[in-house]
């Protein structure tokens, strides 16, 4: 089973060589992806429910406002639960007819009923909550067509560390706002470590920037930063901004 | 986001003890502080007990108290709701200040140099340049309204509200500095315990200095941490803002003292 540590000399070829340890870490990234598209999926179908809602109206004082979002609400309710502890549509300032600023967000309790994310719009407030600095909200302004945040402490929505994925939603080449889910880190961790622990020799899910997001070593635990390491390979997952690090294989 | 890690200060769970006073003693120096702006609605009595942790007739009980220090208003019917009053008077921080003993005080200082040493740490491990770019924000932000209160402090009129718009804002924008130092540790129950610190003493802790060489020390002290993060030096960024906390507690207690 799990053999720990760095490998070397001929041993250390053996993770490299054996086309049953290949076949492990390749069914760990591919467990990984689907994980991660299966949020992606969520958010395509919210993007496109709420790009129709958009489409719609016409911009000014007669157009798209709060309530007809709340269309939106059995659709965020069905995936709410599992895997994604928080979604919804963040507009645009000035998408709205009837305020500056809106999320469209649902989450759930501790106690896992469905909550409103609340938080104050109002741009002269002194608790102004200005989304736009945030990377879930600007990777889709630049053009990414798919962001994965974090894993980071979200101390204003899920009070837990967490990942947030998001994706643009645009009508007729204008950006509207993002689609978006909350994941704890945790329960990540409880979907795609199964598929890890396959794998005969160290490995962990790290995001673009090397933070580590899962894991089945301590010395590389959810939160630490992967900066490279000797007798370390990084496999992709599908095409997303995470990789697969393992000890002893050759990377892909 | 902007300014609503503070509001999240002010909102976190009270403790056990004593939880009128507490939430009274709470929103009071909020309120008497401006972290909590004049005229803003207060959450509804059921959701503002709900993020305290105390029970509807305790939170009564302390909007009552607040009510009669004139620091919040109630309208009933359409629109209405408990609203913001900041004080005409000037801040009469002595008052402030009685409500917490100098025990009190000494053993809150210890308790949030603690958490935000050992989040510091940690910051300095593990931040990535993303986690580090809120604390350059806030960074810039604090100079911007520094430059604007100095300025006015130079040329313009006197008197005022009792708490200028500049000094609320920097005690703002402190608390909102610290909550990032700590989320940048990765650790969720420091970042909770970092916020329930600021709640517990943060607006009267931040109270910004009065002169510009205090001001220019809070400030260096700031960008030695986030330095200290950027470089990757974890024991120097706990030192540092260990004792950037006891400093300010240091001053406090001071302040204390000095009021019968």
């Amino acid at each position: 089973m799990p053999q720990t540590g760095m490998h070397s000399g001929p041993a250390g070829a053996t993770a490299a060589a054996d086309p049953a340890d290949a076949e492990a870490v390749r069914r760990a990234a591919a467990r990984v992806r689907d994980t991660v598209e299966g949020v992606f999926a969520a958010l395509l179908d919210v993007r496109d429910r709420t790009a129709a809602l958009v489409a719609g109206r016409s911009p000014g004082p007669a157009g798209l406002s709060r309530s007809d979002l709340a269309e939106l609400r059995p659709v965020l309710f069905g995936y709410l639960g599992g895997l994604i502890a928080g979604i919804g549509f963040i507009a645009a300032p000035g998408l709205l007819a009837d305020a500056p600023w809106y999320l469209e967000w649902w989450q759930e309790d501790a106690s896992g009923s469905r909550v409103q994310l609340l938080r104050d719009l109002d741009p002269a407030s002194s608790a102004f909550y200005d989304y736009t600095h945030w990377g879930w909200y600007t990777g889709p302004l630049e053009g990414s067509e798919r962001t994965i945040c974090g894993p980071y402490v979200d101390y204003l929505c899920t009070d837990e560390y967490s990942l947030t994925l998001s994706v643009p939603v645009t009508v007729e080449g204008v950006f509207a706002g993002v689609a978006a889910a909350d994941v704890l880190v945790r329960r990540f961790e409880g979907a795609v470590v199964p598929a890890l622990r396959e794998v005969p020799a160290p490995a962990f899910v790290v995001n673009a920037a090397g933070r580590v997001v899962a894991s089945t070593t301590a010395k590389w635990l959810g939160g630490s930063v992967y900066r490279g390491e000797p007798g370390f390979a990084r496999h992709p997952v599908g095409d997303l901004p995470l990789s697969l690090v393992v000890a002893g294989t050759p990377g892909g | 986001m902007a300014a609503s890690g503070s509001h999240l200060a002010v909102f976190a769970p009270v403790g056990a003890t004593g939880r009128v006073d507490a939430v009274v003693r709470r929103l009071a120096d909020a309120i008497a502080l401006g972290v909590l702006a004049d005229g803003e609605q207060l959450p509804s009595e059921a959701e503002l007990a709900g993020l305290l942790g105390v029970s509807t007739v305790t939170l009564r009980e302390a909007l009552m108290a607040l009510r009669q220090q004139g620091l919040v208003e109630t309208r009933r019917g359409r629109g209405g709701g408990s609203f913001v009053r900041t004080p005409s008077e000037p801040l009469e921080l002595g008052a402030r200040l009685r409500a917490y003993a100098v025990d009190e005080l000494r053993d809150l200082g210890d308790h949030y140099a603690a958490i935000a040493g050992a989040a510091a740490r940690l910051a300095a491990r593990r931040a990535l340049p993303a986690d580090v770019a809120p604390l350059l924000r806030s960074l810039d932000d604090m100079a911007a309204v520094s430059g604007r209160v100095a300025g006015r402090a130079a040329g313009g009129p006197s008197g005022g509200p009792s708490v200028d718009a500049g000094s609320a804002a920097l005690i703002r924008l402190e608390g909102r500095f610290h909550v990032e130092v700590a989320a940048a540790s990765q650790s969720a129950r420091l970042t909770q315990e970092e916020i329930r610190s600021q709640a517990d003493i943060g607006p009267l802790l931040w109270l910004p200095y009065g002169d510009a060489d205090g001001h220019d020390e809070v400030t260096a002290q700031h960008r030695a941490i986030v330095e200290a993060i950027l470089r990757g030096d974890p024991d120097q960024a706990r030192d540092l803002a260990e004792r950037h906390v006891c400093e300010a507690m240091e001053r406090l207690i001071e302040l204390r003292l000095a009021v019968d």
